[in-house]
């Protein structure tokens, strides 16, 4: 299975997109990235029901720093 | 027990919030902001909500809301992360140790001076020329209280901010007495750095801090280590709130802070909470007044007062009035509450005051019981 996903150095960056996407009506949930940057170390992913790049939008234009959409390939 | 020391810390807490931390003892087995199981998620989400709710509270942005211990290392922070060699800082005539002695500790290192304006508690204007003259100094910063931890006296903060933004200096506030009773708005207030405790006005566990940051000025952070994020960085982050909040969180405090905030939303909000509060303090102030050998401060009211009332008899230190008192099952705060400054501007450094301080769930009998146990006192009845 392949997601993609909007990444975030911090859980609370990730938790305020979540919740602003939440008043958009656009539902996420967060977790931990499954596939670090290994420069970057440890960050967190928001998985979003339905449209990535809308939400990537809505984030953006809210200035909420996130690292951009990112494709993990689940292993297993 | 009659708890009148809320001012120290509210009692009791509301059910919800020693729920919530007990919950969070019982069923939450994460780290917040560590590691990617579930229960670890969930912590994560509570703090964030929290964050979230304070921001709304206090006008700030969420992850501008940093948890700390207590309000005295918020404010550690905030001096010590803001001042720099050579800086000059004014401060308040009614301060708190928790601020005068990071300003005394920074000035006997070399690092600062400062200077101490006399605040008016009857006339606004005349506080603020005393600032105003001070201005020539060229201060970095202001860092002063909201409301005074013994008097109740509140200063123009709004005012003091509208300044400090013309004159470009840093705007400090130890909000510890006014949080959850007086509303406080950091944008409308120009606050750029706001230091509260999470256990008095805003009902939550001790062991929690906040430190508000208004963006405008990011404080060195005083302490570095393991923060959840960038950890293949050697260096510190400079992104908020970790920045500020190395180590563990207090997660089961935060959980509770939360309903503390919660509850005083439940209750209609600031204004609500300070109508009850000040309703009681009338009486207080109305009833003690009546007894002789009792005498109250504040004598020069402000137009605005945090919820507190200090006093004396004649004849006592206070400290052996708080002990009769306790006697009889009342608990108040007497001595010199930490206040050095306060004490010597009100004329009450030789035997302190006897500081009342009702919360949210004292009652009118409360009071009239108290009374009845200060005239007993007062008239050297026994007890």
């Amino acid at each position: 299975m392949t997601y993609t996903y909007i990444k975030f150095e911090s859980q609370t960056q990730g938790e305020k997109a979540r919740s602003l996407l939440n008043k958009n009506n656009i539902k996420s949930h967060l977790r931990r990235n499954p596939n670090p940057d290994r420069k970057q170390g440890c960050n967190f992913a928001l998985f979003v029901d339905g449209n990535v790049w809308k939400a990537y939008e809505i984030i953006t234009v809210a200035d909420i720093k996130s690292s951009g959409v990112e494709t993990y390939r689940e292993r297993l | 027990m009659i708890y009148l020391d809320n001012g120290a810390t509210t009692y009791p807490k509301p059910c919800s919030v020693s729920e919530s931390v007990m919950n969070a003892l019982r069923f939450t087995a994460g780290s917040p902001g560590r590691g990617g199981h579930s229960q670890t998620i969930k912590a994560g989400e509570t703090v964030y909500r929290t964050r979230e709710i304070i921001a709304e509270m206090f006008s700030c942005e969420s992850e501008n809301v940093i948890f700390t211990d207590n309000c005295t290392t918020s404010l550690n922070t905030a001096i010590k992360g803001v001042c720099k060699k050579g800086d000059r800082v004014l401060t308040s005539s009614l301060e708190h140790n928790s601020v005068l002695r990071p300003l005394e500790k920074l000035r006997e290192k070399g690092i600062i001076s400062f200077g101490i304006f006399r605040v008016s508690p009857q006339n606004d204007e005349e506080t603020l020329e005393g600032i105003r003259s001070l201005m020539s100094l060229k201060p970095k910063a202001i860092v002063c209280t909201f409301a005074s931890n013994v008097f109740g006296t509140v200063l123009p903060i709004e005012r003091i901010g509208r300044l400090c933004r013309e004159s470009d200096v840093i705007f400090i506030v130890d909000g510890a007495q006014a949080a959850g009773s007086i509303k406080i708005d950091m944008k409308k207030m120009n606050i750029d750095i706001l230091c509260l405790p999470g256990h008095k006005g805003l009902y939550g566990p001790m062991g929690t801090g906040l430190m508000l940051l208004s963006g405008r000025v990011m404080p060195e952070e005083l302490t570095q280590g393991g923060t959840g994020s960038y950890s293949m960085d050697e260096k510190q982050p400079h992104s908020v709130p970790d920045r500020y909040e190395s180590g563990t969180l207090n997660f089961p405090g935060i959980a509770g802070l939360y309903s503390g905030v919660r509850f005083i939303r439940s209750c209609g909000g600031e204004d609500a909470v300070h109508g009850k509060e000040m309703e009681l303090i009338d009486i207080l102030e109305s009833d003690l007044s009546a007894v002789r050998h009792i005498r109250l401060y504040p004598e020069m009211k402000s137009a605005l007062r945090s919820p507190i009332l200090s006093f004396n008899v004649d004849g006592f230190h206070s400290e052996e009035v708080s002990s009769l008192l306790d006697k009889c099952g009342v608990a108040v705060r007497a001595g010199y509450h930490c206040a050095k400054l306060a004490h010597e501007s009100y004329g009450t450094s030789e035997i302190g005051c006897v500081r009342v301080t009702p919360g949210f769930f004292n009652t009118k009998k409360d009071i009239k019981n108290f009374v009845f146990y200060c005239n007993k006192i007062a008239m050297r009845q026994k007890i």
